[in-house]
């Protein structure tokens, strides 16, 4: 039984981590600037993308994580600067429709550049393979992952909870107006937010090209779990989206083993049931960034 | 890479928003607003060609195939121009993308029929798109040929007088390497299934072979759509010591299951064989997924597909040499498609949409060195599949030449007979 | 207010729209695709009414469009084969699709709200794309449009009167519900629901009501839109195509009567036309979309209103902004919005 049940369990760490640090991006921009980030799956796929274009001219894996993670920063910072911070003033819902009309043109995009079908992402062949542990056998690049995912968690609440600019972050997600009194340009503050999103969404993005294969959609079938997670975990916690998409990865992975038909239908019962009992998810009284 | 190498080819003599339209547009809208009646003359109708409708996948997932199926029309359209066109008219495709969305396919459908007056429809990829096609075809009366939705129902339970198809039925594509992975492996077999209505259909497919011929079934596992992770399927296909593993999943799904099944081991002590491989997808696989046996619905180099047919070689060449890639089954298919359309008016000698219908059916040049014909009882073109495995890096002198077949299975051996036929599907002329 | 119906404009509208079976052929384009416009125009009422007057960032009303289109259909395959009562369960059906999901929405707003509308529209997406023996799953559901009386068929043309007499009924409906009490509490929550609350107006309530009104829309579009292609699929429900209506709405006029129909049009329209010129017509609608957020977020029909064609530069900020009634809804740049 636990041969069969560990693999089961690491994926769903691997996925639910995934769903974290997606939902981590989405809940950073979604609590200081009020945008849901619709386009959160395009810069996953453009993260993908481009690190397929660094190891395709001979660059190695990690030379394009690195890499292809901090263009898709600089590509997420100008998106930032040029559109949706023109829209901080007004009502939510125009950064919403603005991130969707440019998801819409992302997705055709990569169409055209890279094509429709899926493109051979390789995973280096040493990450290939399987890691054994006593007698279970697990899949050497999940493990990979959830290392890389734990590291980056951890980097980013070290940021958050040990540097100056994480402080100010926080405080300016509790009172913006207080920060900007304060003497902190608080315009600066929300580029780096939005930057961190997406440095996040691009280190899942590149990540997930070598677990779910690379094309154009890639990024998207991941945002819909994550926004169940951010309700789950409750919006504005960091906790909440750490624990929200382990539940789910969990979850999911588990009624897998147990009752394949059920595995999609279960992440959104979670969510109605989480609901029902605490309608501002498992987190959400916890305050911001608890 | 590979959708924008022929980009251009596939840029289509389509209806364009000119300016004439533009002009027609703002006048009707300046009329309109004024309160007085527009009359715009019908201009430039080019009543001098025979025109052909084609709905196909431009955008979304399916359009690299979608575009092949369009390479292998446009070859049959102007090789017949050059040759006199058909009923001493040019032949002119109309091309209209169907976004792989069945709503967006209904009216580019009804728009090619009634505003271009197109007399017939050819195309589609997608299965939903397929069958909503076929209603629009049938509601207006003209012929449509499905030339790659592959679900049973478009020739099965919702087959219509109008509607013949070229690709195989998923019926025809788990029966065909239902026969060849018995005779291969052995009677002991393994289902991995994804658990949505294609996957159902296969499985289907697969368990009428399993009475037929006598297989043991010692495992079946659906998988839900998205799965990434098949280790605990495929420890558990080890355990069940099947002689085969039928994988039925597809796309990334597919692509995630090979991966894990090439370095998991299982690979060198089980062999992996499943109902359905396309160049366009092997291609673009990484080569740790190049692997297993597939159906081929047609392939390009392999003397038991196109055997002794000459027009096929040709076709191959003159393929090739044009678009600098080797045909594969799409190219076939579209190919197949419209030259067959084409046929049926010439035969005819008329454009009544009935007998154009009628005149579908009957033997067919498929490209192939074996007999092909598209049935009267549900309109779908009975040919062989053939079967075979993956050369992960092709052959020396062309690394596109992945495919390696091994075995053929005849047309009516795959297809539901002619009697089992009829009680599905209820044929009415008009 | 602007409710004021501006009998011109409408009169120049019913005019196009009852010409538009000749205008549309005329135009190099099938009749039909009118009748997808009228359809699309009702669906993003449905949206326009949650949005555009009740202050509710809706997501996912494609779900209740595509609750309607899959129960009209059934309906009309597994029973009587007739228009009018499959059309008559597709809206009912849309409505109870709303009531259900109703009780997990109403206390949340905001942002909240819109994520909580694409959550449960993906449900009805799974439902339907699952559920193989009811909807066909991925391959559709194939319906043969019923006819309306004895036993004639309905042509496409005939088809697009019979859609625009129902769109009419619904939108003199509208008009009429705006007017109301009921509907202008509902604008008087969309302009500052704290407000609202101190006046004694249980607002869950009212928004639950909401709720089931744009569902009887969504659904009423859907059960005709299934009608008019004959098929019904799961990609209708999908947040792609919530996302769409939303759009359609913005494009028009965010709380106008008529600019879901003027968005419909312009979006509806303008894919098929692109779409036949390019393929990267999908390209063009997302620059159309962020084109007009960035530089006409009131909508073409807000262009010509007070500010004139000057970009606004905060509709948040304007309290009275007309015609955006959920401007007003006490909105500041940053941070936890969240009413409930």
């Amino acid at each position: 039984m636990i041969e069969r049940l560990a693999p089961e369990v690491v994926n769903g760490i691997v996925l639910g981590s995934f769903y974290a640090i997606v939902a981590i991006g989405l809940s950073l921009i979604m609590n200081l600037t009020g945008t849901i980030n619709l386009a959160h799956g395009s810069f996953m796929t453009l993260a993908g993308y481009l690190a397929f274009a660094i190891m395709s001219r001979g660059g190695s894996f990690w030379v394009a994580l690195g890499g292809a993670a901090l263009l898709t920063m600089v590509v997420g910072v100008a998106v930032e600067r040029l559109f949706i911070a023109r829209l901080y003033k007004r009502i939510p819902l125009y950064s919403l429709l603005l991130t969707f009309g440019l998801s819409l043109i992302a997705e055709e995009s990569f169409r055209l550049i890279w094509g429709p079908s899926s493109v051979p992402f390789a995973v280096p062949t040493n990450l290939q393979g399987s890691t054994a542990l006593g007698n279970i056998v697990l899949p050497t690049y999940r493990l990979v992952i959830m290392g890389a995912l734990v590291i980056v968690i951890t980097a980013l609440l070290l940021f958050l909870y040990r540097t100056r600019l994480g402080l100010r972050l926080r405080g300016a997600v509790q009172d913006p107006d207080m920060m900007a009194a304060l003497g902190t340009n608080t315009r600066v503050l929300y580029t780096v937010n939005f930057a961190v999103g997406v440095l996040l969404a691009a280190i899942a993005g590149i990540f997930a090209a070598g677990l779910l294969g690379l094309q154009p959609t890639m990024g998207n079938s991941l945002l819909m779990p994550a926004f169940i997670t951010v309700v789950i975990g409750g919006m504005g916690s960091l906790i909440g989206s750490i624990v929200g998409g382990l539940l789910i990865g969990l979850t999911v992975s588990i009624t897998t083993l147990y009752l394949p038909a059920a595995s999609e239908i279960v992440m959104y019962v979670l969510m109605a049931v989480v609901l029902l009992v605490r309608p501002r998810g498992l987190f959400g009284e916890a305050g911001i960034f608890g | 890479m590979v959708a924008g190498s022929s980009e251009s080819e596939a840029t289509l003599s389509r209806s364009r928003l000119d300016r004439r339209t533009f002009l027609k547009v703002s006048g009707l809208a300046a009329g309109a607003a004024a309160g007085v009646p527009v009359f715009i003359p019908n201009l430039g109708r080019s009543a001098d060609t025979l025109k052909i409708g084609v709905s196909e996948e431009l955008t979304g997932v399916y359009a690299y195939p979608a575009r092949n199926e369009i390479n292998g029309m446009r070859m049959a359209v102007d090789d017949r121009n050059k040759r006199g066109g058909v009923l001493g008219r040019q032949v002119e495709l109309v091309v209209e993308d169907n976004a792989n969305n069945p709503g967006t396919a209904v009216e580019k459908a009804r728009k090619l029929i009634q505003v271009d007056k197109v007399l017939a429809l050819i195309g589609t990829v997608n299965s939903a798109v397929s069958i909503a096609t076929s209603g629009v075809a049938a509601e207006n009366r003209i012929p449509f040929i499905d030339s790659g939705g592959h679900a049973d129902q478009v020739t099965g339970s919702e087959c219509r007088w109008s509607t013949y198809r070229t690709c195989h039925s998923t019926w025809m594509e788990t029966h065909a390497t239902g026969y060849s992975i018995e005779k291969k492996f052995g009677k002991k077999w393994y289902f991995i299934t994804p658990d949505y209505s294609f996957g159902h259909a296969l499985l289907t497919g697969y368990q009428d072979m399993q009475s037929r011929l006598g297989v043991q079934v010692v495992g079946a596992d659906l998988t839900p759509l998205g799965t990434t992770d098949f280790s605990a399927y495929l420890t558990k296909v080890l355990g069940a010591k099947p002689d085969v593993l039928i994988l039925m999943v597809q796309g990334d799904d597919l692509v995630n299951a090979l991966k894990q099944a090439n370095s998991s081991g299982l690979l060198s002590r089980l062999p992996v064989a499943g109902p359905q491989g396309e160049l366009e997808v092997f291609w673009s696989l990484p080569k740790e997924a190049r692997v297993g046996y597939w159906g081929f619905e047609w392939y390009y180099n392999s003397p038991i597909v196109l055997g002794g047919n000459a027009r096929a070689k040709q076709f191959v060449a003159d393929y090739t040499a044009k678009h600098n890639e080797p045909p594969t089954a799409r190219s076939a298919f579209g190919y197949i498609t419209v030259t067959r359309m084409m046929d049926a008016f010439a035969a005819t000698k008329g454009t009544d949409p009935v007998k154009v219908a009628r005149a579908i059916a009957g033997p067919v040049d498929a490209l192939c060195g074996s007999q092909a014909r598209y049935r009267d009882v549900d309109h779908q073109l009975i040919w062989p599949m053939w079967f075979g495995d993956v050369r992960a890096d092709g052959t020396p002198h062309d690394p596109k030449d992945i495919f390696n077949v091994i075995d053929e299975q005849p047309g009516d051996r795959i297809e539901r007979s002619d009697a089992e036929m009829q009680g599905i599907c209820k044929m009415a002329y008009p | 207010m602007r409710l004021r119906a501006n009998a011109v404009g409408t009169s120049l509208i019913a005019i196009v729209l009852l010409a538009l079976p000749w205008l549309l052929p005329a135009a190099k384009l099938n009749i039909s695709l009118g009748t997808t416009v009228l359809l699309f125009a009702l669906a993003a009422s449905s949206v326009n009414i949650l949005l555009g007057y009740t202050g509710l960032m809706a997501f996912g009303n494609a779900a209740f469009f595509g609750v309607g289109a899959y129960a009209s259909a059934l309906f009309a395959i597994h029973t009587v084969p007739s228009l009018l009562p499959a059309v008559a369960v597709g809206s009912i059906a849309g409505m109870l699709s709303a009531m259900l999901v109703g009780p997990f929405l109403i206390r949340r707003r905001g942002i909240y709200f819109s994520l909580l509308t694409i959550a449960f529209g993906q449900v009805y997406y799974f439902v339907a794309y699952r559920w193989n023996d009811m909807t066909g799953g991925e391959d559709g559901l194939t319906v043969q449009r019923p006819p309306l009386a004895a036993a004639k068929g309905v042509d496409d043309a005939q088809f697009y009167f019979f859609a625009l007499a129902i769109f009419a009924l619904f939108m003199v409906v509208l008009w009429y519900v705006l007017r109301s009490p009921f509907g202008l509490t509902l604008r008087a929550i969309g302009q500052n629901e704290v407000r609202a609350r101190y006046l004694g107006i249980d607002t869950n309530r009212f928004v639950y009501f909401a709720l089931t009104l744009s569902g009887l829309f969504a659904g009423t579009a859907g059960a005709l839109y299934s009608m008019s292609i004959n098929f019904a699929y799961p990609l209708l429900m999908d947040w792609h195509q919530s996302g769409d209506f939303v759009m359609m709405v913005v494009l028009g006029g965010t709380g106008t009567l008529w600019g879901p129909l003027v968005g419909a049009t312009i979006y509806a329209l303008g894919a098929n036309v692109l779409s036949s010129a390019t393929e990267a017509w999908q390209i063009a609608i997302g620059a159309l979309f962020v084109a007009c957020v960035l530089l006409f977020p009131r909508g073409l029909l807000g262009l010509g209103s007070r500010s004139g064609g000057a970009a606004p530069q905060s509709l948040a900020m304007e309290a009275g902004a007309e015609p955006v009634a959920l401007a007003a809804q006490g909105y500041e740049p940053v941070a936890q919005r969240d009413l409930g």
